[in-house]
């Protein structure tokens, strides 16, 4: 089954702000969402990431600015009518209420006919594989399965746009890959626009068509996941996305990623070296290592290499060569 | 859910402060709970009997101030025991309640007579002790093997003289005539002196009432049953007649000149055909302080020095004979056993109550409610 | 041992001595009722036989279950909605409502039957006005009467109904009410699809607390009812203190106790006391 075929999923977010009193949470946000995309807000807590997005489910009511579906303004719209499909954190499913009534809650309350209710029901239970345990109740499954249930709820009116909320902050690290993979499944199966929010840069990284780094209520830079990773514009991004170097040079500030550097015991020859400095630390991670270096000027750089590079064991205190290629150092805006 | 004593209290308290300043509801409501809160730390710091002295169990309020003066202090004088009070009212089952649990903490209870005669016979009671004790120091019907009428009470009514001044009532057939007299009325819960005033009101005379009619009695209270309330203790009758609920109410007729003071004089006491009662002394089986001893208290009390007090001070009225002709003349319009009334008033049956008590006031209760 | 031990939870152990102290002293007595109601005056069913011979047990009993129902049913319901106000209203207005709220939950019953009187009474402050200003020819009777004791009961359970609920509201998660919304959800359909239903258990422990309370009501009936309005509670102390009638008192403690032990049994078929009670659900 697809939602691809609901024209609607576009949004425009212009100037959009939101003050709780003189708190400002949400700082003249400009953003244009493409239907069918799978944007991410990713952002520290405290960046403005969830008010954001529950303005535009309608929870939260703007201060200024406008949201648009498809250029035509929605903020007068009360939440109940913006027909925006939400996986809440930590699910907010209705614990009085099978897993069937849950799915089905959407369409129940717009009164159609319960024989379409029913087989929109079995065709979501296919999508996140519940078939099983249509008549359970959430506290009856296990934390994946409730998020499961919580985004075939969200899904099942064919909603143009899907808000998530940290959708996957209550789940273990090793379900949440396996998540993320079924997430994005469906992501592509119905092509329904989602707007998905996490703290998580990695997850951030692997599921996004855009990444939208957030700051003290703010846009910090836009991008797809390559864009952001190889070219942060500012020192937050490049720190906040990812692990960065950061090199202060006569015409200004560079990040410079740890795995982009080589590392090699000093005075081997070849090619000079960019920096020489002493290794301070070593740690085995077994697919890779992480080592820090202390160079002259009293800084510390962080190198990660593949453990299998390191087949002459670097040792601590060891004088080191690093080297690097000049594209791999990217200059920052500095504001 | 509060003990009924408790109620009395607050009421009694809160109704008298509400009189005493002609003070508007707020500040009286203040006074209620303050009053309400004062009374509930009395109540915890109740007597425990001892054998050097005499505790008397009553409904506290005044009577312990009238009590102590009236008779506490002449028996002290005399004997060097001192007389304390347990206000926390002698029920009959908490009499008997208190003699079964072996556990008896109360020397003397400031009863009905009719209770000597539901609790004696089970052995609940000492016998009082006629050596010691006068048989001609009450009337005469009014000593009895377990009880001795020390004071009396009645059921009269007051009338609102605003509503009825012209022709005035004069008896209980005109107080249960709602056609000739029209308004509210109020009556005694527990069918004590209820049940008399409807017989005398259907024309039983007063003194061939027992043993009482029953369903010739029930039949008449009935008859004006949409036209009355019935109140539970005295400061209810009170308050039921000064806050204008009832234009003829049945009080106990030692309350009738505070109310008439009270109203400033718009309601009325009628004393004719007034029910006297027989306030009793009795006493628990084993009473701490013996039985010797109680005696000798229960008789200070039938002196017509220590009757007196207690008519002046709590208007009740002495049964000893020889009080009657001093009763003084601005109490003989309430008195019972005054020259004006002694004729007009009815006088209780201990005995028929006694005996038949319990069942007539379920029986009472089931007409009324 | 250690099969003991799977069976026993060691729990019990820690509990055990207050165990033991409550049934010394709470069933004791309660068998000591149940003991007196088959013996006194005669041993028997005597007692029980009046529960179908005599009309005033059966009115008593209806008056009694009517009453409490009523009462029940009004303060439950102002109850809901007090309580619905204070979950949704501003930290600020919640403190002012739950000091008025606890304010007369702490002035005596005394006072409160009292100043209804006052209030309300023939020739209360209500009655007065209506009166001055021409409104009614007779007073409004308001008190002494079966009105006059719903009138003081409501008033006197109503903070008994909030509290539970209250309890229950404010553990809800509001995201599930947000989810509701989001889902194209009125608020009214919100409302009896999943606020009502999450509700329940404030409901029913709301409903218990107050009914059971208002079974051994006594001072408001007696003051308010003008003496006409006869509860089992004052019928039994009446029959313990005035006409001495200890078997019909404790049959009729014993019937209250059946009663109120019957509803909980009712109830368990329904849902789990332990929800009821603040225990978990799951």
């Amino acid at each position: 089954m697809s939602n691809s075929d609901h024209t609607q999923g576009s949004l425009q977010l212009t100037d959009l702000s939101k003050y709780f009193g003189e708190f400002c949470a949400v700082n003249k946000v400009s953003l244009e969402i493409q239907k069918g995309e799978f944007l991410t807000l990713l952002g520290p807590s405290g960046s403005g990431k969830t008010t954001l997005l529950m303005m535009i489910a309608g929870f939260v009511d703007i201060t200024s600015g406008d949201i648009a579906l498809d250029g035509t303004t929605i903020v007068d719209i009360p939440a109940e009518k913006r027909n925006f499909g939400m996986v809440f954190q930590g699910y907010a499913l209705f614990p009085h209420m099978t897993v069937r009534d849950n799915i089905g809650y959407a369409l129940s309350v717009r009164k159609r006919p319960a024989k379409e209710i029913t087989e929109r029901v079995d065709e979501m239970l296919e999508l996140v594989q519940l078939q099983d345990f249509a008549n359970r109740k959430p506290n009856q499954l296990s934390g994946g399965q409730q998020q499961r249930v919580a985004l075939a709820r969200a899904l099942c009116f064919a909603p143009p746009v899907l808000l998530l909320d940290e959708p996957l902050g209550a789940l273990d690290k090793k379900l949440r890959v396996e998540v993320q993979q079924q997430l994005k499944d469906i992501h592509k199966h119905v092509g329904t626009t989602f707007i998905y929010v996490t703290h998580d840069q990695e997850e951030a990284l692997s599921m996004s068509d855009r990444i939208v780094i957030m700051r003290d209520g703010a846009i910090e830079q836009v991008g797809s996941p390559y864009d952001l990773y190889e070219h942060p514009a500012t020192e937050f991004s490049a720190s906040f996305l990812g692990k960065s170097n950061f090199l202060r040079r006569p015409d200004g500030l560079y990040a410079l990623r740890p795995e982009k550097i080589d590392i090699r015991a000093a005075g081997n020859g070849g090619e000079p070296a960019r920096l020489t400095g002493a290794i301070k630390s070593i740690t085995y991670f077994g697919s890779m290592q992480r080592i820090i270096v202390s160079i002259p000027d009293g800084d510390e750089l962080e190198v990660d290499i593949d453990s299998w590079r390191n087949q002459d064991p670097l040792h601590e205190g060891q004088q080191v060569d690093m080297l690097w290629q000049d594209i791999a150092a990217v200059k920052l805006a500095e504001g | 859910m509060q003990d009924k004593q408790f109620m009395r209290e607050t009421l009694t308290d809160g109704a008298k402060a509400f009189q005493a300043g002609k003070m508007n509801r707020r500040t009286f409501l203040t006074l209620c709970a303050m009053t309400g809160f004062a009374t509930a730390n009395v109540l915890a710091g109740k007597a425990e009997a001892a054998a050097n002295e005499i505790v008397m169990w009553n409904w506290g309020g005044q009577s312990e101030e009238c009590h102590g003066g009236a008779i506490g202090k002449p028996f002290e004088a005399a004997t060097g025991m001192p007389l304390r009070f347990d206000t926390s009212g002698p029920l009959q089952g908490k009499i008997r309640e208190m003699v079964d649990s072996g556990n008896v903490t109360a020397d003397v209870c400031d009863a009905d007579l009719f209770d000597s005669i539901a609790l004696g016979p089970t052995g609940h009671l000492e016998a009082i002790d006629y050596d010691v004790v006068s048989k001609d120091k009450t009337l005469p019907h009014y000593a009895l093997k377990y009880g001795v009428s020390i004071i009396l009470y009645g059921y009269a009514f007051v009338y609102d003289t605003e509503a009825y001044g012209d022709n005035p009532p004069n008896s209980w057939a005109d107080f249960f005539d709602t056609a000739k007299f029209p308004g509210k009325r109020s009556l005694y819960k527990w069918a004590n002196g209820s049940l008399e005033a409807a017989l005398m009101a259907d024309g039983v005379a007063k003194d061939a009432l027992y043993p009482l009619d029953m369903d010739r009695a029930l039949t008449k209270l009935k008859s004006i049953k949409d036209d009355s309330l019935y109140w539970g203790s005295g400061s209810e009758a009170h308050s039921m007649v000064i806050n204008g609920e009832v234009s003829m109410g049945m009080v106990w007729q030692n309350r009738g000149k505070n109310i008439e003071d009270d109203s400033d004089g718009q309601y009325k006491l009628v004393m004719n055909e007034a029910l006297a009662m027989p306030g009793a002394y009795i006493v628990p089986k084993g009473n701490p302080a013996g039985r010797e001893a109680i005696m000798k208290f229960i008789a200070t009390a039938q002196e017509p020095a220590a009757q007196l007090k207690l008519l002046d001070c709590l208007g009740m009225t002495p049964s000893n004979p020889a009080a009657f002709a001093q009763i003084p003349e601005n109490q003989q319009a309430y008195a019972i056993t005054s020259a004006m009334n002694i004729d007009k008033v009815a006088f209780n049956d201990p005995v028929w109550w006694g005996e038949n008590g319990g069942d007539a006031v379920n029986a009472f209760l089931d007409a009324i409610s | 041992m250690n099969a003991i031990r799977k069976k026993i939870n060691p729990g019990w152990i820690l509990v055990a001595p207050f165990l033991l102290l409550v049934v010394a002293l709470y069933l004791g007595p309660i068998m000591n009722i149940l003991w007196l109601s088959v013996t006194d005056p005669e041993p028997g069913l005597s007692n029980y036989q009046k529960l179908y011979q005599s009309d005033t047990m059966a009115r008593i009993i209806w008056t009694t279950f009517r009453i409490c129902v009523v009462t029940t049913i009004f303060s439950v319901f102002l109850g809901y909605w007090i309580a619905y106000a204070m979950v949704h209203c501003h930290q600020q207005q919640k403190n002012y409502m739950l000091a008025f709220l606890l304010v007369s939950f702490w002035i005596s019953i005394l006072v409160r039957t009292f100043s209804w009187l006052m209030l309300l009474g023939r020739k209360g402050l209500v009655n007065d006005a209506l009166g001055g200003i021409g409104v009614i020819s007779e007073p409004i009777a308001f008190m002494r009467n079966e009105l006059g004791v719903l009138i003081g009961m409501v008033h006197y359970m109503v903070p008994y109904a909030v509290l539970p609920l209250l309890v229950n509201m404010q553990s809800l998660d509001m995201r599930v009410m947000n989810a509701s919304r989001n889902l194209g959800a009125t608020g009214t359909q919100t409302f009896w699809r999943v606020y009502l239903p999450l509700t329940t258990p404030g409901l029913v422990s709301s409903t218990l607390l107050v009914f059971i309370l208002s079974l051994g009501f006594y001072v408001t009936p007696a003051v308010l009812g003008g003496g006409k309005v006869l509860m089992i509670a004052e019928y039994i102390s009446v029959q313990l203190l005035v006409t001495l009638k200890w078997g019909t008192a404790a049959m009729l403690a014993a019937l209250m106790l059946l009663g109120v032990l019957a509803m909980l049994y009712i109830m368990s078929q329904f849902m789990k006391l332990s929800t009821v009670f603040g225990g978990s659900s799951s």
